[in-house]
């Protein structure tokens, strides 16, 4: 049973990374109906940044901060220079520019950062590992009835529900919110009630990459290091999860992300002989196949997911 | 638009510049292997793989409008049959092609049935859930007697130690002489120059085939079913296409052909694992699709121009990492970067193109082509040209119209 | 000087031009219907006048030219527009879409004695104020977009065929609400119909539009009397 109660907790504390990525897509698909290819990478180039920030001693929390910033640049320039006059061509190429987007800022990762991973003493890192957001000394836990918590996952967990709050409160008690749930909606009506769909779209662009860049940082520091690859599988489970929520649902982005969570590590940990760490990825894979087949819109979506 | 020469298409003149093309072409695939080292001629390799590869993958995205991360998956189906049979079962590589052909096509196939009711982006999502997941199946512990786990093929209890074409080594079986009828056109296949050289000439079967193939179906009645599809799906339903059979054909052929390439690689590679061959990545099959898109999606040359200018521009550029390595005029503009520019040049290409040319080089070529020098269709009813010719020549433009 | 003046406007989709060259006015507190058949541009105007296509000509409004301006400062200067179809958000609750339309006032202020008020007009909605809008029957949608699109407090208002797809008494009740709007509150509104019965006895004046052009105008009287224009396009 405890050992149960440590799964669900590690579980939800991966899972909640998880909810940040799916979240910046939902953000993104609800405004645009595109899904941005780029997502991880952008989160990937705001926790490079965030060790650079390390390096020059910056304190994490305030690197965190500048890192969502650079996040906001990056997502909204992408959506005014790329995706939106691009998208007046066809759904393919605006596909084409984000797969394009992705691969160049991995690469801009890897120009400016170098291919191994970060920090790394070899190329003269300051730091010993990752920046990490709450104290992850080997004795940084609680152990409440045998079940170990450690202080860095239950923070990730708090920070994760604090962001969806917060984004809660945006959607819905902000006039900011209004407009964004409006364009959502219908993004023509919104420009007859004299919304400026344009500056909202760019916005929701920054926001997902802002919220991505949170996530990129957090599992920079779960993983205590920064590489180039450190995204792509983060991506599909980010996908997952909002594939299981409903592409236009933020609240099923997060429960999404915190019931892939789970169930990879109930998955890796009772079926140990099966599937155990090489093969947590093919549950992701599963999710995403059963639900588009099955329920394309996902728990929570409505269902528009095709479009003719 | 004005020209600065005008040819009729038949012609004389055109003639003349089609044997030119073909002569050009000939004497390049000739010059690799007989006057260059082995260095280039793996090269050369790379590149007929990465053709292959975006061929295959042009005949599912380019005609028929179903996209996909996967190929890779595809590709590694490939090398691993290849590399199982030759080194657990003591096949000879050659009759490995067929059976990995097979295998591919059947796992296209199974792929292609969620395929035909997941549409656009999300299948994008899922065959590139497909390209990270594939890798994982065959370093699977569960899977290491067949695939030998996460340090691939061969292992150590393998009955073959080189899946190469097991030359070269002293072992026993090997092979020294490639001999057709007694003529024996490679000399001692020992010699690395020569290893390559046969290497080589079986990558460029395999470009060959795959090529034929493309034409051949591009050209058919299924081709223009597959257009029919990626222009307008529902329209091409109303027409009487039947869209579940020819998606799995379309996925399948093209699953089956990727895996030939893949066959190349093992092969040239003497060994199979995800850490050895990129291709068997989801790098591989983002780089099939770059390299697809930035030839010209949906022409039948568009991927092999593409692999051409691919492999040349990461070749040149692959030892710019260091600053020394880079051409003077150009150090102020790449000697910041840590790792070579290929992978960024190709993704602002990539994005380049996709405003400005979204058919890509050879839709370039096409537009701006005609400015120096212009065909004329041949006109109706003269020099004797039945009219079914003349509808076949329409037909064939018609198939072989680009993407959109 | 009158609200609207609209002068040889060109506007279409792609290089087709829908409309060529057309001219019109709306006047201070005037009930303008603009009548014509399917295709003849109808739509097209509206859309060009509040500014979501491209379009050449002069637009101007209370005096100033705004054939260059964006669709959301054409709602600011004080016109506002209710879609053909249905022009609410159906994701979101009917105050939410309500408000939404408030979205170009500034400052909360006289924002929900407006809500009230519109509520007061369309009790139907008063009833349903926190269920989505999808889930609203097609008047009620109706009702909705137009109450939507007056709680930008609009000097002039634009309506893309409010009748489409609605039995005749919801109809009826709808034109009612407008007559009373214009009569009461001095809110000038050009109508766009293709139900001439319905129409033209509560317009002041009335356009016949066909291909791009308009053919005709004049109030509803004079248009009714030309038995020509009567049999050719008011059908009675």
């Amino acid at each position: 049973m405890e050992l149960f109660f440590q799964r669900l907790i590690d579980g939800l504390s991966q899972g909640s990374v998880y909810s940040l990525i799916a979240l910046g897509l939902v953000i993104i698909y609800r405004g645009t109906g595109h899904l941005n290819f780029a997502q991880g990478e952008m989160a990937l180039f705001c926790a490079y940044c965030v060790y650079q920030f390390g390096e020059w001693g910056i304190p994490v929390w305030i690197a965190l901060v500048l890192g969502m910033a650079v996040g906001f640049a990056v997502g909204a320039a992408s959506e005014v220079t790329l995706v939106r006059p691009i998208s007046k061509k066809s759904p393919f190429a605006v596909f084409v520019v984000t797969l394009g987007l992705f691969t160049f800022l991995n690469w801009l990762d890897g120009a400016i950062w170098g291919n191994q991973q970060l920090p790394n003493s070899g190329v003269g890192s300051k730091q010993q590992s990752y920046p990490s957001l709450f104290p992850n000394a080997p004795d940084d836990f609680w152990q409440p009835f045998g079940v170990t918590i450690r202080y860095e996952r239950a923070g990730i967990l708090a920070l994760v529900l604090v962001i969806t709050a917060l984004l809660f409160l945006l959607f819905n008690k902000t006039k900011f919110g209004l407009a964004m749930r409006a364009v959502a909606s219908n993004t023509e009506s919104a420009k007859l009630a004299g919304i400026r769909t344009n500056t909202v779209l760019m916005v929701s662009w920054g926001l997902a990459a802002a919220i991505g860049a949170v996530g990129g940082v957090v599992i920079a520091g779960l993983n205590s290091n920064v590489n180039l690859g450190l995204m792509f599988t983060v991506f599909i489970y980010g996908s997952a999860a909002a594939t299981l929520g409903g592409f236009d649902s933020p609240i099923g982005a997060v429960l999404g992300g915190l019931i892939i969570g789970v169930v990879e590590n109930m998955a890796s940990g009772y079926a140990q002989e099966w599937i155990g760490q090489d093969m947590k990825l093919s549950v992701a894979f599963m999710v995403i196949l059963v639900v588009l087949l099955f329920k394309p819109s996902g728990l929570f979506g409505t269902a528009k997911v095709e479009r003719v | 638009m004005k020209s600065l020469a005008t040819i009729r298409e038949g012609g004389a003149a055109n003639w003349a510049f089609r044997i030119a093309a073909t002569v050009v072409v000939f004497a390049l695939v000739l010059y690799v292997p007989t006057k260059t080292g082995a260095g280039t001629i793996q090269t050369a390799i790379e590149a007929l793989v990465l053709m292959g590869a975006a061929m295959s993958l042009n005949l599912l995205l380019g005609y028929t409008g179903q996209i996909s991360i996967g190929h890779s998956a595809f590709l590694g189906m490939g090398a691993y049959t290849t590399g199982i049979l030759v080194s657990r079962y003591g096949w000879s590589p050659w009759y490995t092609f067929p059976v990995a052909f097979v295998l591919s096509f059947a796992l296209g196939v199974i792929v292609s049935f969620p395929a035909s009711r997941i549409k656009g982006v999300y299948l994008a999502l899922v065959t590139l859930a497909l390209a990270l997941v594939f890798p994982q199946v065959v370093t699977w512990k569960k899977l290491s007697w067949l695939t030998g786990g996460g340090s691939g093929l061969p292992t150590k209890d393998a009955q073959v130690a080189d899946t190469g074409f097991n030359i070269g080594a002293a072992s026993r079986g090997q092979m020294q002489y490639f001999e057709i009828f007694g003529w024996n056109p490679l000399g001692d296949l020992r010699k690395p120059d020569n290893k390559a050289a046969f290497w080589y000439w079986i990558a460029v079967g395999v470009v060959v085939i795959i090529y034929l193939v493309c034409r051949g179906l591009v050209k058919s009645r299924v081709g223009r079913s597959m257009v029919a599809i990626r222009d307008n799906e529902t329209a091409a339903a109303v027409m009487g296409v039947n869209l579940v059979a020819t998606k799995a054909f379309v996925f399948g052929i093209s699953a089956g052909l990727c895996a030939l390439p893949g066959c190349v690689t093992a092969i040239k590679t003497g060994g199979v694992s995800p850490e050895g061959i990129q291709s068997l990545t989801v790098r591989g099959a983002i780089t099939f699709l770059i390299v697809m898109v930035v030839g010209g999606a949906g022409s039948l040359w568009g991927p092999i121009i593409g692999a051409a200018v691919y492999v040349y521009v990461t070749d040149i550029t692959g030892g710019w990492a260091s600053d020394e390595a880079i051409p003077g005029v150009l150090r102020p503009f790449f000697g910041w970067a840590k790792i070579p520019p290929s992978d960024g040049i190709f993704a602002v290409l990539l994005i380049v193109l996709m405003f400005v040319a979204p058919r890509g080089l050879v839709g370039v070529w096409r537009q701006y082509s005609p400015r120096i020098v212009r065909v004329l269709p041949r006109p109706a009813g003269t020099t004797g040209a039945a009219p079914v010719a003349i509808a076949a020549t329409i037909t064939n433009t018609h198939s072989e119209g680009e993407h959109e | 000087m009158p609200l609207l003046d609209v002068k040889d406007l060109k506007a279409g989709y792609g290089p087709v031009n829908v409309l060529d060259g057309m001219h019109l006015h709306v006047d201070q507190g005037e009930f303008v219907v603009m009548l014509g058949a399917n295709g003849a541009g109808k739509t097209t105007t509206m859309r060009a006048i509040s500014g979501l296509i491209p379009r050449h000509g002069s637009i101007v409004f209370e005096g100033h030219d705004i054939h260059k301006a964006s669709a959301d400062s054409i709602v600011r200067s004080g016109i506002a527009q209710v879609p053909q179809g249905r022009g609410t958000f159906p994701e979101l609750s009917v105050e939410d879409n309500l408000l939404a339309g408030a979205y170009v006032r500034h400052g909360g202020d006289g924002v929900h004695d407006d809500m009230d008020k519109w509520f007061a007009v369309f009790p139907r909605l008063a009833e349903r104020r926190a269920q989505r809008a999808g889930s609203l029957s097609g008047g009620e949608q109706q009702m909705l977009a137009i109450a939507r699109a007056l709680m930008s407090r609009p000097k002039l208002l634009l309506c893309d065929e409010p009748s489409l797809g609605l039995a005749p008494l919801i109809t009826q009740e709808l034109f009612a609400v407008l007559e009373r709007l214009n009569r009461d509150e001095g809110l000038s509104v050009l109508l766009v119909e293709q139900n001439a019965n319905l129409a033209m006895h509560i317009a002041n004046r009335v356009y016949l539009l066909e291909t791009g052009q308009i053919v005709a105008s004049g109030s509803a009287e004079e248009l009714g009397a030309d038995d020509a224009i009567r049999k050719a396009y008011l059908g009675f």
